[in-house]
């Protein structure tokens, strides 16, 4: 007796479901929203700090997946990165705005490499809950053209190619902002390591080879 | 390769460290320590990524989102419908008022002679037109009162009522027991009827 070879049950598609959503199938957007909220609503809550705004860009984002205008286009990129994109917008409305809850930006992306430091081990504290909540603090202070590519590509594991279509810019704009931004974490980590009581502040060491 | 070159490779975005990168940091404690340090800080991430796994929307955002998506599914499918639906329904209702109440008019156009039958007569006379319908017929070339439609609903009081005034054939009055002579038959009279709610024909009177 032959057995037929068992074909997987593969879950279907973003767009195979956004087929169906757009045929009035409810399971099917439900089942869309539930794969896709949570990475949309952490990049809202990472960008802004704020819970209310991150619900707030979560549920537009949907609705303008909802709308029959909505202008995805599976030949451009995915619908993870569409997604992305109008999340990114909405934070850049918000930060229009003037809330505070966002980081200032500031031109950091011409300075010149941080000094190169070879001190104590600020990053030690990692391990701990503490520390990974100065970890998000830090994150969350870069300026926004850094913390963008930090919570796409580190956090929500973008890889680079589809990071470059949310934000707009060439992979190598992507791979020399996140440089740059973990230079910046890593200097930010070590001034509050700096900055702790009873902390033994090292100068920074240039390397010279 | 100085520590510059070294740097400007991102060795840290490197998922494996190339040769030329093994190199230096051998010789550069420096660089070495950096790159640790840039180590420890995606671990340090990694864990941050995996200590918000777990964060999502509150529940309260899908079930708006859901209610939206409803509404416009229901929207997308309704909207076609009524667009055409509607005015086409009037007129067809109004349409068909007139052709049903031409209809009534004109069948069975035979010449009958001279008056109303007995019947027809005592039928009228048990058919009590309501109060309102006075003030509608307030015609001074009205021939006598409204006749109910045979057929029609009953004109109840207060109800909703039109009044309009069409030309029929004069055959037309034999149905309702008038007497018409043959001669006449083909000529025109005008008629007032008292429309429902619902468009029909309710009662008709003869103005001449």
């Amino acid at each position: 007796m032959i057995e037929k070879p068992m074909t997987p049950n593969l879950p279907e598609t973003d767009d195979e479901l956004l087929m169906r959503m757009r045929s009035g199938d409810e399971q099917a957007f439900v089942a869309l929203y539930r794969r896709r909220q949570a990475a949309i609503y952490r990049f809202a809550l990472h960008m802004s700090g704020s819970a209310a705004v991150a619900e707030d860009i979560a549920q537009e984002v949907f609705l303008a997946l909802i709308r029959e205008q909505c202008g995805y286009d599976p030949e451009r990129g995915t619908l993870s990165g569409y997604l992305f994109g109008i999340a990114r917008k909405l934070v850049l409305r918000h930060v229009e705005r003037g809330r505070p809850d966002v980081a200032l930006e500031t031109d950091l992306e011409s300075s010149a490499l941080p000094e190169l430091m070879a001190n104590g081990d600020p990053l030690a504290e990692l391990i701990d809950r503490e520390g990974i909540e100065a970890l998000r603090r830090s994150v969350l202070a870069l300026p926004r053209r850094y913390r963008e590519v930090v919570v796409l590509c580190d956090l929500e594991e973008v890889d680079y190619g589809e990071a470059a279509l949310v934000l707009g810019c060439p992979i190598g704009t992507v791979r020399s902002r996140l440089h740059r931004a973990r230079a910046l974490l890593l200097e930010k980590l070590s001034q509050r390591w700096h900055h702790r009581p009873g902390a033994i502040a090292l100068k920074p060491i240039r390397c010279l080879i | 390769m100085n520590c510059q070159e070294f740097w400007n490779t991102m060795p840290e975005l490197a998922h494996e460290a190339e040769d030329g990168h093994f190199e230096h940091v051998r010789e550069c404690s420096a660089c070495a320590a950096l790159l640790n340090r840039q180590r420890t800080l995606a671990s340090g991430l990694r864990m941050l990524a995996a200590d918000w796994r777990s964060v999502e929307a509150p529940a309260r955002v899908e079930s708006r989102l859901t209610a939206a998506f409803l509404g416009q599914a229901g929207l997308a499918v309704r909207r076609p419908a009524a667009r055409w639906w509607v005015p086409v329904a009037t007129w067809a209702a109004a349409a068909a008022a007139v052709v049903a109440l031409a209809m009534f008019l004109a069948r069975d156009r035979q010449v009958v002679p001279a008056h109303r039958t007995a019947s027809s007569r005592v039928q009228l006379a048990a058919v009590e037109p309501p109060a309102d319908l006075e003030a509608l017929g307030d015609s001074s070339d009205a021939d006598g009162d409204f006749i109910p439609m045979p057929n029609g609903a009953r004109i109840e009081p207060n109800e909703d009522l039109n009044l309009v005034r069409v030309e029929v054939p004069r055959s037309a009055m034999i149905a309702l027991g008038y007497a018409v002579s043959e001669d006449r038959a083909s000529e025109s009279v005008e008629a007032e009827v008292v429309l429902g709610p619902d468009g029909l024909a309710r009662a008709v009177r003869f103005l001449e």
